[in-house]
């Protein structure tokens, strides 16, 4: 009884998993690339409320890390590499990042609207 | 400001520290020996090594969100650990002649993982500077003295935990490693939550007015207790869940009269 539970479970956190990851589908994209330690662009305007897909290339040959407090995100880029991260949905505002191994100069945000 | 290699370095190097501190002071109310502490680093370093070099093909994992899934299931690992470490001083509170000679390897193996995910990305950091090599010299030293920082400071807490009269009240080593270990709980769901693999909301509140999270306290107080300023709901309820379900172990683990063990007896 107690192994069908388990395995009842189980299913059900996959179900979650997959329908999850069919929903990132429909998410609207949006490409940032990172090249000589600056963003490209600085500043990229995404709708308010809703769950967008950052695509972020690293044109640099040195790995980055892209990072917003105010998103709580964190993610490790390397170099050469494109990654994928989904971020929202925001009420409206701006919401700064920043490439935390380059702060002085890879300084970016998403203007929510 | 202290030059960002400092910080960085500094930041992955304290959550370690402190792990290996608070661990070192239960270690102590029970009377074990301390060798966990460096086979855990040792495992650890190697660890952070290999995820390093494997990161580029890792990362590819489950379209993209390798190093959510790898760094997610670290910290849910170490908060496990840290359960069944808390769960085992419990039981040998109330038998004395119960074994507590697994609560090393577990502590070795939260430690392997919490300088893992660590060194991870101070090696990955510190590879971005390799081709020049000034660069990497005044990277290293900031490195060197971040994590000197990180050092000194959870010495400085290993010490203070390992007071004779804070070892005689045990809850609270146990109350600081409940915060600790439902902060790393609560870090691994935001990570699913960035994955997308936990749905996302708005946040449930906004405390970045009187505590930002880049102060030095909040940068802290997120090392410390996972600290967030902009949290969503189903953060904020796993966070508590893991909290409450530490606490309430410390909290027996507290009542005891049996700890600290005396070590005259041990043997």
């Amino acid at each position: 009884m107690n192994r069908f539970r388990k395995i009842y479970r189980l299913a059900l956190a996959l179900f979650g998993m997959i329908s999850s990851m069919a929903a990132q589908a429909g998410r609207p994209v949006f490409l940032i690339e990172i090249r000589n330690h600056l963003f490209e662009p600085e500043q990229v305007v995404i709708p308010a409320n809703t769950r967008v897909k950052l695509v972020i290339y690293n044109r640099d040959p040195t790995p980055e890390e892209f990072e917003s407090y105010e998103m709580n995100r964190e993610k490790v880029i390397m170099g050469q590499h494109k990654t994928v991260i989904f971020v929202g949905p925001l009420t409206a505002g701006d919401y700064p990042f920043f490439g935390e191994f380059h702060p002085a100069t890879a300084l970016g945000k998403l203007v929510v609207e | 400001m202290l030059p960002t290699s400092v910080i960085i370095v500094l930041r992955e190097v304290l959550e370690a520290a402190l792990l290996i501190s608070m661990l070192g002071a239960v270690s102590g109310m029970l009377g074990l020996s301390r060798h966990w502490a460096g086979a855990g680093i040792g495992i650890g370093l190697l660890g952070a090594l290999s995820y390093s070099l494997g990161i580029n093909s890792i990362a590819q994992w489950f379209d993209g969100f390798g190093q959510e899934f790898v760094s997610a299931t670290m910290q849910a690992l170490i908060y496990l650990l840290l359960v069944s470490i808390a769960l085992l001083v419990l039981r040998r509170t109330r038998h004395e002649d119960a074994r507590t000679g697994s609560i090393p390897v577990l502590m070795a193996l939260a430690v392997a993982l919490a300088v893992t995910r660590e060194g991870f990305e101070i090696l990955v950091y510190l590879y971005g500077f390799s081709s020049t090599l000034s660069q990497l010299l005044t990277v290293s030293m900031g490195a060197v003295i971040g994590a000197g920082i990180g050092i000194s400071l959870g010495v400085l807490l290993y010490y203070v935990l390992c007071h004779p009269a804070i070892q005689r009240v045990p809850f609270i080593s146990f109350a600081l490693l409940a915060l600790f270990g439902a902060g790393l709980f609560s870090q691994a769901i935001k990570l699913l939550i960035q994955a997308d693999w936990l749905p996302s909301q708005l946040p449930l509140w906004n405390s970045s007015n009187w505590l930002p999270e880049h102060s030095i306290t909040g940068q802290l107080l997120y090392v410390l207790i996972g600290y967030e300023a902009t949290p969503g709901a189903i953060q904020v309820a796993f966070h508590s869940i893991a909290l409450l379900v530490l606490l309430g172990l410390a909290a027996a683990i507290g009542r005891s009269r049996a700890l600290p063990v005396d070590q005259g007896k041990v043997s």
